[in-house]
């Protein structure tokens, strides 16, 4: 089990159908001597089955919840397993295993509970110009409602100490849950850190990917969520 | 009269309901007994609906009644939706319970 200097780290990934990908991404985080957990968010493809023959802890939604959703599961789940360090990390094989350790060394400064990826400081392969436009809009969005000078925004790979996780409540179930983690940061009053990532975009990753209407969707989620409480 | 009789069978249906209802939901019992009675009140004294919409500067009286009608359903639609979302959110904690509960270690072990 790899230890950070204040002990456990553990691997979260929420995974819907990703049987084609998320036995070769397992593997090559648990080879690094991570624990890592799936949460298999009611998939019907085997996901679960071939993370957990990769290595991985499987837990499971009984029906599809939302990315949001499996992800607060299973940071959830790592808290309660002791876990000091949590990286969050995608299914599809869009991030790199390789980036983890530098999130994990920028937490172990101590100046900061979260260590944030960025694809716009570190590096994009095949990334689509309407991607990049989309995140954009998503970038300039979330600055002007949570303060953060941040750089990049949905970006799946993150990582958080335990002090840091335990702040961490998701309540938007499905996309709208990268900016609602953005915004619990701001309010935490936590400090935060960018780390330069590889975010390598592929046809498959692409086509599980988010488009305008999913972004739409997020503004409502979002706005509900404020009347709602 | 026959959409007169018609209407006032189906305002009268909607006033017994929330009478039935209000021991479990008052105040949602309370509105929906006032709208069914104002709405018996203007099916029957049209021109009084005529005379409320010239002072607030609506004109005819059944554009009132619709824009009132348009309104009151757009807020009964985001409150479905704001319910619906307090539900899922339950259901979304119940299903994270079990998840968690039933988690299965790594095949190699076992």
């Amino acid at each position: 089990m790899a230890l950070d200097q204040n002990g456990p780290v553990w691997i979260v990934i929420a995974a819907y159908n990703e049987a084609a990908t998320v036995a070769t991404v397992v593997a090559d985080i648990v080879g690094r001597g991570f624990q890592v957990a799936v949460v298999d968010d009611g998939s019907n493809d085997g996901t679960g089955a071939d993370a957990r023959a990769a290595g991985a802890h499987v837990l499971r939604h009984p029906f599809n919840l939302g990315q949001g959703a499996a992800l607060q599961t299973g940071i959830q789940f790592a808290l309660g397993k002791g876990a000091q360090s949590i990286v969050t990390f995608d299914a599809d094989g869009q991030h790199s295993a390789d980036d983890i350790e530098a999130l994990l060394a920028a937490l172990r400064t101590g100046s900061a509970d979260f260590a944030l990826g960025s694809r716009f400081l570190g590096a994009t392969v095949a990334m689509p110009t309407t991607r990049r436009l989309l995140l954009k809009a998503a970038l300039a969005f979330t600055r002007l409602t949570t303060g953060l000078r941040v750089t990049d925004t949905h970006n799946g790979l993150r990582a958080m100490t335990r002090r840091g996780a335990s702040r961490i409540a998701l309540r938007q179930n499905r996309m709208a849950h990268a900016s609602e983690l953005l915004h619990q940061i701001a309010r935490s009053g936590l400090g935060y850190v960018e780390v330069p990532v590889t975010i390598a975009y592929t046809r498959y990753s692409l086509a599980k990917g988010q488009g305008l209407g999913d972004s739409a969707r997020v503004l409502v989620d979002l706005s509900a969520q404020r009347l709602h409480r | 009269m026959i959409a007169q009789i018609g209407l006032s069978i189906l305002l009268g249906g909607i006033a017994i309901y929330a009478w039935i209802e209000s021991p479990r939901a008052p105040a949602v019992a309370f509105v929906a007994m006032a709208f069914a009675a104002a709405g018996l009140y203007f099916v029957w004294l049209p021109e009084h609906a005529t005379r409320l919409a010239a002072l607030a500067g609506v004109g005819r009286g059944v554009d009132l009644v619709l824009y009132v009608w348009v309104v009151i359903n757009l807020l009964v639609l985001l409150n479905l939706h704001l319910k619906l979302r307090a539900q899922t959110e339950m259901i979304t904690v119940l299903a994270r319970e079990l998840a968690i509960a039933n988690a299965r270690a790594p095949a190699e072990t076992k």
